[in-house]
């Protein structure tokens, strides 16, 4: 079968353009997410001001992007504990053992 | 066992946005007159009662601007002309009626019978006619995105026919925890397009599991190292931004966002499995569009097993109650797969609760709770135990085809 051409769209990029109703809903949704971020993870981005594609796209990212961040530092610092918890079992001094009487 | 059934190890779906099937493919009809799209016998009135005809005058931006109203109140007229008597039948003759609502437009208002010519589509229309298309897969709800969406994920949207979903203790678990909690464990994925367009519905999964997401350029890769997981969910991009490559142009097609834009998105991600051999003849994709939008289509949304929530009448804002007992308005649907025949019809009736339906059953054989609404849902792929029923196996083929389309993007 012959290859078909996919005509790309022209001069489409409006980061301007006014955020519609789908991506407020996003906005709101990605807000409830961020409340629970620690306070150094969240963003300052007033969500009411948010007015443009190109800002809200910012927002998402912020709040997209510390969710992740959130989680590796968690993750990160359970895998510290954990190799703490472990040195401290491997590195645990032993008893000076008595020393042995000689027989006979 | 059919092969494609056998081969078939990885099933993806690609979700569009807000755009109906005569909208979008309605123009095939004259093609192929088993596909059930436009024909001049259809119309709506509009605001001064003059018949308005769909037209294939739809332009890929600029026209549907404002964005129609696709909420409950506003599907509910768009389905039943205005009628509210409780015997009403569904007519879809409120669309013009709706759209002139926004603007007072009657001219404007007209737009929303608009459908695009076939050579305006390459990608959406060719892989309609070269694998299986759906005649009757419709919205989940008729009402808006968030939604609809949860349908593909849950099997139900929890009583919610609004964007306000926030999955507290839900009752249900979604088809991802279903996969990666099975025994012997399935691999799963969530794809977005990049993190400033991230996850549209299902921000409750991205707080919690954030290991069940990437992004399209791992999607990408995956196809090509041959590490594309069992299932995967795809979502294009929401928004014009910048991003480290350049200008990405919103691609899911949600007005007033640029079809072509969409179009070469859906291509890329047929592109990406095709180009991978061995993943080609093992996967089926999925290119469904999450609902209407409010643009016009002629066929009345079926009655169907009503799921065990209820919205309110105040929820509604049409002041009846909805028990989930009828399907949204009808949208484009394609199965994709070299082991489904050119021109393959379904006639048979299908939602979004079809897809962690059909993914479950493929995968998982059977899975308990699941919503009414899911349970009773058709599946699109046939699990693959004796016996396979024929007349319902859309990977039917003996042997796989050569002859699929390729797209220069």
């Amino acid at each position: 079968m012959a290859l078909i051409h996919v005509p790309r769209p022209e001069n489409a990029w409006n980061p301007n353009r006014p955020v519609n109703a789908l991506l407020k809903s996003q906005i709101v949704h990605l807000y409830e997410a961020e409340l629970k971020l620690p306070l150094r993870l969240q963003t300052d981005i007033y969500i009411n001001a948010i007015k443009t594609e190109g800002e809200a796209a910012d927002y998402v990212r912020q709040v997209t992007e510390a969710i992740g961040a959130a989680h590796q530092a968690a993750t990160a610092k359970r895998a510290r504990s954990r190799v703490r918890r472990t040195s401290k079992v491997g590195t645990k001094k032993k008893s000076p053992s008595k020393p042995r009487r000689r027989r006979g | 066992m059919p092969p494609g059934l056998d081969n078939l190890r990885h099933i993806v779906v690609l979700m569009m946005e807000n755009r109906s099937f005569d909208h979008m493919l309605g123009s095939l009809t004259a093609v192929n007159p088993q596909i059930d799209g436009v024909t001049n016998q259809f119309s709506n009135p509009d605001t001064t009662s003059a018949l308005v005809k769909p037209q294939a005058l739809a332009e890929f931006q600029g026209q549907l601007d404002p964005d129609p109203d696709h909420h409950f109140p506003a599907v509910d007229l768009q389905i039943f002309g205005g009628d509210t008597s409780p015997n009403r039948v569904a007519n879809m003759q409120g669309f013009v009626k709706s759209y002139f609502n926004q603007q007072k437009d009657v001219g404007h208002s007209q737009k929303i019978m608009y459908y695009f010519a076939q050579n305006q589509l390459p990608v959406l229309t060719t892989l309609a006619l070269e694998f299986a298309v759906f005649n009757r897969w419709f919205a989940s709800i008729p009402g808006p995105t968030i939604c609809n969406r949860a349908f593909a994920h849950y099997g139900t949207s929890f009583g919610r026919v609004d964007m306000n979903l926030l999955y507290v203790n839900e009752p249900f678990k979604s088809i991802y925890d279903r996969l990666i909690n099975a025994t012997p464990k399935h691999t799963s994925k969530l794809y977005y397009y990049d993190t400033a367009s991230s996850t549209m519905e299902i921000t409750n999964l991205l707080q919690n599991q954030p290991e069940l997401f990437g992004t399209y350029q791992q999607f990408l890769d995956d196809c090509r190292t041959g590490n594309l997981p069992d299932y995967s969910f795809v979502e294009p991009n929401y928004s014009d931004h910048d991003s480290d490559d350049g200008e990405e142009v919103a691609s899911d097609q949600h007005p007033d966002h640029n079809v072509q834009a969409g179009e070469v998105f859906i291509a890329s991600v047929y592109k990406a499995i095709k180009q991978n051999a061995s993943l080609w003849q093992s996967t089926a994709l999925l290119v469904v569009y999450d609902e209407h939008g409010g643009i016009y289509d002629h066929v009345a949304p079926p009655a169907c097993t009503p799921d065990q929530f209820q919205a309110s009448p105040n929820d509604t804002g049409t002041g009846m109650p909805f028990a989930f007992d009828r399907l949204g308005v009808r949208v484009p649907a394609i199965l994709i797969s070299p082991w489904i025949p050119k021109g393959t019809i379904v006639n048979r009736v299908f939602d979004h609760a079809s897809i962690p339906g059909t993914v479950t059953k493929f995968l998982l054989g059977d899975y308990s709770p699941r919503s009414p609404r899911e349970t009773s849902a058709d599946v699109f792929i046939e699990p693959n135990v004796a016996p396979v029923d024929p007349a319902r196996n859309l990977l039917s083929l003996d042997t796989m085809r050569t002859d699929c389309p390729d797209f220069d993007v």
